[in-house]
């Protein structure tokens, strides 16, 4: 069949991966369409309502940095914000905000309309266009939809979440399904299948929604947002929404005792489930069974938005019966007479095996097809929306004919969640903590402009205001610090950043002085970032400096990895002095770089040492 | 280039007429200079002299410059020649190690001139199968480290280490969920708890180091008690000069000598009295010097002569250092009773000896060793390599840095503790954030 249409960029999937990739795309100034099966449901939110959270937080501010949408579109909809861990060290400070599901799709399709060049397009896709190069090299040229027809496209990228042969199980009911209420994707999984991708299957889950109108609230303790909320984007100078509360309780001996009585309906339980679902997100039954001794769970009860009365019961993840289920709700106090207006669910969906990914996202078998999101084995909206940005950067970037953005995981947390999948595969769906970043004092939220908002803008995705105001504020930081590390305070025996080494000595305190010295500067600060973040940046330089710089030589360590690439056709087979295991660990994944090898599990720093040998050996030999 | 300076004895293990530590990388030349407190000419040899911390002469040695690119690995290099005694060898090493120094990896050198182009082509090709071989070698040894006894004796300090961390990072990760934030003082005695392991480990390895480089023992006492006579039965040879004058050894006399497997080195001291002349004086000066560096000290007494008050601030004195015993001798006489009352003798059976006829020499010798090794079958529980004790070191340090900082958020004193975790890692095998993470899941109930 004829081409229909011919796109530069085809996006397949309208979550918040897609929703990423298609404005990244279009903004780069490229054709871009977005293929959806139903785009009143883009950017929809099918488990919790909000977004952020430890770590999760810092991939919003850095998705926000490079140019993308999520932290505007949350700030313009958020309706109760909390930073939290604020009881520890700025590095692990992280936002989130519980968000209106509602008005955030109606939010980022009006941002998406404002993009000139992309399409959005309701078609189901079933399948690839894809051709055969010379030398067993293929590549993408377009998708092809549920009716035949092909649509051109010179770089696909999929981003499909759970719909990839999706599987709903409550209790002993299962059918398929990619979210509730909407049919599985069968042609594309199995297409993708076909092509020779490793699939695996996992499995994630939701808890009921109740009527807010049938809870008596008097029973729970309420949860306010932040005094003073804290915005995701850079863009956002205030919040400008009026707040809500959230509510929690904990669960109980009856709940229990009815999760117990139950197990052997639970598909968790009776092994109807096959898929590997995440250990930090256990469902009730789960946490029940595992931890015995544990006389109740906390959980909270979340509005689903402003006009709505849907609750979603925070905690109380479930794949139980739903006689089960109401049960378990109503043996908690105030949720007696509760209505349950839709169970919990588990899913069961496909994934394609991330080491099938090169460090851009591509695919390493199909050249121009990218993958994001939870396709990759990830879970998540924060953990999709920076794959899916990636993905659409660097779709976009491979069509214009530019080098590609690779993050490093000395730069950004997106970069270290990229470089985990890529190199160690997902055997349980992956989603971010601070834990995983080795370099964690240099990733903060504070910072994430300054790590990323240069890339944003070499690529084309931050606009002229957005960088003319980043220029502004990091002249201010560097006039703050410079004034701070050379002068003393009047009536201070050591200059401001000697005396802001000492604990008990805070910056708010010199925020006096600095009107006084730097008027221009102070008042631009205040008007541009009233809580004072781009201080705290400066604040935290200064009293982290000695931990920072131990971490900065570990950098410097993998930065020299890093740049000792591999050749995509290296034969480890043929390495003398490899042992099988090694040759079978490398050889399945074929790191791009020497850093890369280092983290694939149980590669050993023998073999690296032997790695690094061999590859200054083809370099002298090609040299010659 | 590489950013760090590595250090390692260079020539075959070994007793040879010479031997050499080799240091190569940016600082080599400043770390052998603050070592040898001279400065070096670039390829000229000089004479220097190694002393211990103490500033104690050790050797002289013959140290040469070659700065790099022109030198074996292509960085600056200096070559450190001593005389070829592994105990004096393993010594410098450890001196360079402590300035700064890192003990280099089995085949870095050859990689590092390889890297730096100081190898052709052809040279290289061999070399990399050198290495390979040595890549095998460090492979196996690293397997059998792993389920070894070495990883055996490092499992409970890593494991507190790695609950620790995981406990401390459940705090930060999942701050959300119902975990409970270590309070100040549990952190303290968490990390206290590690350091007391490793503690135990590294006082181990000092222990089992004494007793493959030989025990010190030395003889101090009054003049004219028999401690030359005492000498030389052990020695069951003439050496020391033996007269009826008293203060006759006013110097140090040393010999070596194999007790049942236990090197030994036993020292032979001058007469402790008030000092009748200067040669006299400097020979009871080195005898005290000699009482305090021994491992092992045998305060020997003339038990034909009732005890007198310069016997009491004798022994006063040498029960003060480690391991001292009171031996009896010249049992071949008869015996002042005074010797039998319980100041002079405390809990421990009397060690009753004559060097003369060689009564009692048996059990001195069994007591000197069941005091100095240690119960049977702790032995081999002990950290022997080098690699392993420094680190161990390392990850102390790093354990003491967290331990001082005051009012740092945990997130900042992970750093050190991944620090001290990493460097036992560098013996046990790679601790992972997955490994973290499931201590963590199956610790406490996270997630909503």
């Amino acid at each position: 069949m004829a081409a229909a249409q011919a796109y530069d960029v085809a996006i397949v999937g309208g979550g918040h991966a897609g929703v990423e990739a298609a404005r990244a795309a279009a903004r780069m100034g490229l054709r871009t369409a977005l293929f959806t099966l139903n785009p009143e449901l883009i950017a929809q939110m099918p488990c919790n309502p909000a977004i952020g959270g430890i770590a999760k937080g810092h991939l919003v501010r850095e998705v926000d940095a490079l140019g993308g949408l999520m932290g505007e579109a949350t700030d313009a909809v958020g309706i109760q914000f909390r930073l939290l861990n604020t009881s520890r060290g700025p590095a692990v400070w992280s936002p989130r905000a519980q968000a209106d599901k509602k008005l955030y799709r109606q939010q980022v399709r009006a941002m998406l309309a404002e993009e000139p060049n992309l399409a959005i397009c309701a078609a189901e896709v079933g399948g690839l266009d894809v051709e055969a190069l010379p030398g067993g090299l293929r590549r993408v040229r377009g998708v092809r939809l549920r009716d035949g027809a092909t649509v051109a496209a010179a770089a696909v990228v999929i981003t499909t979440g759970t719909f990839l042969n999706g599987l709903i199980h409550v209790g002993e009911t299962t059918y398929p399904a990619g979210r509730r209420g909407e049919p599985a994707a069968h042609l594309l999984g199995e297409s993708l299948k076909l092509l020779g991708f490793a699939c695996g299957r996992l499995k994630t889950g939701t808890p009921p929604r109740l009527d807010a109108k049938t809870i008596d609230w008097s029973q729970f303790e309420p949860q306010p947002g932040d005094a003073e909320p804290t915005p995701f984007s850079f863009l956002t100078p205030r919040i400008q929404r009026d707040q809500v509360l959230c509510y929690s309780t904990f669960t109980n001996a009856g709940t229990h005792a009815a999760v117990r009585a139950n197990l052997h309906r639970s598909p968790l339980y009776s092994g109807q489930i096959a898929g590997v679902g995440p250990r930090y997100c256990p469902s009730i039954e789960d946490k029940v069974v595992k931890f015995p001794a544990k006389e109740r769970h906390q959980i909270f009860l979340e509005p689903e938005g402003l006009d709505t009365d849907e609750i979603y019961l925070n905690g109380m993840s479930s794949s139980m019966p739903a006689d089960v289920q109401a049960a378990m709700v109503a043996s908690i106090p105030g949720l007696e007479r509760a209505t349950m207006l839709r169970p919990g669910y588990a899913i069961e969906y496909d994934f394609v095996q991330p080491t099938e990914l090169r460090a851009t996202l591509e695919t390493k078998a199909i050249a121009g097809l990218f993958l994001g999101g939870q396709i990759n084995g990830t879970s998540g909206y924060e953990e999709a929306a920076c794959q899916g940005l990636m993905a659409g950067i660097n779709a976009a970037l491979q069509v214009k004919g530019a080098p590609p953005l690779v993050l490093s995981r000395t730069e950004a947390y997106t970069g270290i969640l990229v470089d985990d999948l890529i190199a160690r595969g997902a055997d349980e769906p992956y989603r971010m903590f601070t834990s995983r970043a080795e370099f964690r004092l240099h990733l903060r939220i504070d910072n994430a402009d300054l790590r990323l908002t240069p890339f944003g803008r070499r690529i084309g995705l931050v606009t002229d205001d957005r960088w003319r105001r980043f220029e502004a504020k990091r002249a201010r930081q560097e006039a703050v610090e410079a004034l701070l590390r050379n002068e003393r305070r009047p009536g201070d025996p050591l200059p401001a950043a000697q005396m802001l080494k000492r604990p008990e000595v805070l910056l708010t305190a010199y925020v006096p002085w600095l009107r006084q010295r730097l008027p221009e500067v102070a008042a631009a600060q205040e008007r541009d970032d009233p809580a004072g973040w781009e201080l705290k940046t400066v604040e935290t330089a200064i009293k982290f400096e000695g931990y920072l710089a131990q971490q900065r030589r570990h950098m410097e360590q993998l930065r020299e990895a890093e740049g000792k690439t591999i050749p995509e056709s290296f034969d480890y087979d043929a390495l003398p002095g490899l042992s099988r295991e090694m040759q079978q660990k490398l050889g399945r994944v074929r790191p791009a770089t020497l850093g890369q090898a280092s983290r694939i599990p149980g590669v050993t720093p023998a073999a690296l040492s032997l790695l690094l040998v061999h590859l200054e050996l083809r370099r002298r030999a090609a040299a010659q | 280039m590489s950013a760090d300076t590595i250090a390692a004895i260079a020539t075959p293990p070994g007793r040879g007429g010479l031997g050499v530590v080799r240091l190569s990388g940016p600082a080599a030349l400043v770390l052998a200079e603050r070592l040898l407190g001279r400065r070096l000419e670039p390829r000229r040899a000089s004479w220097a002299e190694f002393r211990d911390s103490a500033g104690a002469l050790l050797d002289h040695v013959v140290a040469t410059f070659f700065p790099g690119p022109r030198s074996a690995t292509g960085e600056d290099v200096v070559e450190i020649a001593a005389h070829g005694s592994p105990v004096l060898l393993q010594a410098l090493l450890e001196a360079a190690l402590a300035a700064g120094a890192r003990l280099a990896d089995p085949g870095e050198y050859t990689r590092r001139a390889f890297l730096n182009g100081r190898i052709d082509l052809a040279q290289a090709e061999a070399i990399a199968d050198l290495i390979a071989a040595h890549t095998l070698h460090q492979a196996r040894s690293a397997a059998r480290q792993m389920g070894g006894s070495v990883a055996r004796l490092l499992r409970p300090a890593h494991e507190r280490l790695t609950h620790l961390i995981a406990r401390l990072e459940a705090g930060i990760d999942f701050a959300e969920d119902d975990v409970t934030v270590l309070a100040d003082d549990a952190l303290a005695a968490a990390i206290g708890g590690v350091e007391a392991e490793l503690q135990t480990l590294a006082a181990g390895f000092e222990h089992a180091r004494a007793l493959r480089e030989g025990l010190t023992v030395a003889l101090v006492g009054r003049p004219n008690v028999g401690k030359s006579s005492l000498f030389n039965r052990l020695l069951e040879r003439e050496r020391a000069i033996v007269t009826a004058e008293p203060g006759t050894t006013r110097d140090l006399v040393e010999d070596s000598l194999d007790w049942d497997g236990l090197a030994v080195r036993l020292r032979d001291t001058a007469g402790i009295r008030p000092p009748a002349g200067e040669a006299e004086r400097l020979g009871i000066e080195r005898s005290w010097q000699a009482a305090a560096d021994a491992d092992f000290v045998l305060a020997v007494c003339d038990a034909s002569q009732p005890p007198g008050p310069e016997d009491r601030a004798l022994l006063d004195r040498l029960q003060a250092l480690p391991r001292a015993l009171l031996v009896r001798n010249k049992a071949d006489l008869p015996p002042a009773p005074a010797w039998d009352a319980p100041e002079w003798n405390g809990a421990v059976t009397p060690l009753v000896v004559s060097a003369r006829t060689g009564a009692g020499l048996d059990a001195l010798r069994r007591a000197v060793r069941a005091a100095a090794l240690p119960p049977a079958g702790a032995e081999s529980d002990a950290i022997t390599n080098l690699r392993h004790a420094r680190q161990i070191a390392l990850a102390r340090d790093h354990l003491a840095r967290a331990a001082a900082a005051a009012g740092v958020p945990h997130e900042a004193l992970l750093v050190d503790l991944y620090e001290a975790l990493h460097a036992l890692d560098a013996i046990t095998g790679q601790t992972t954030v997955e490994d973290i993470l499931g201590v963590i899941f199956s610790t406490f109930c996270i997630g909503k």
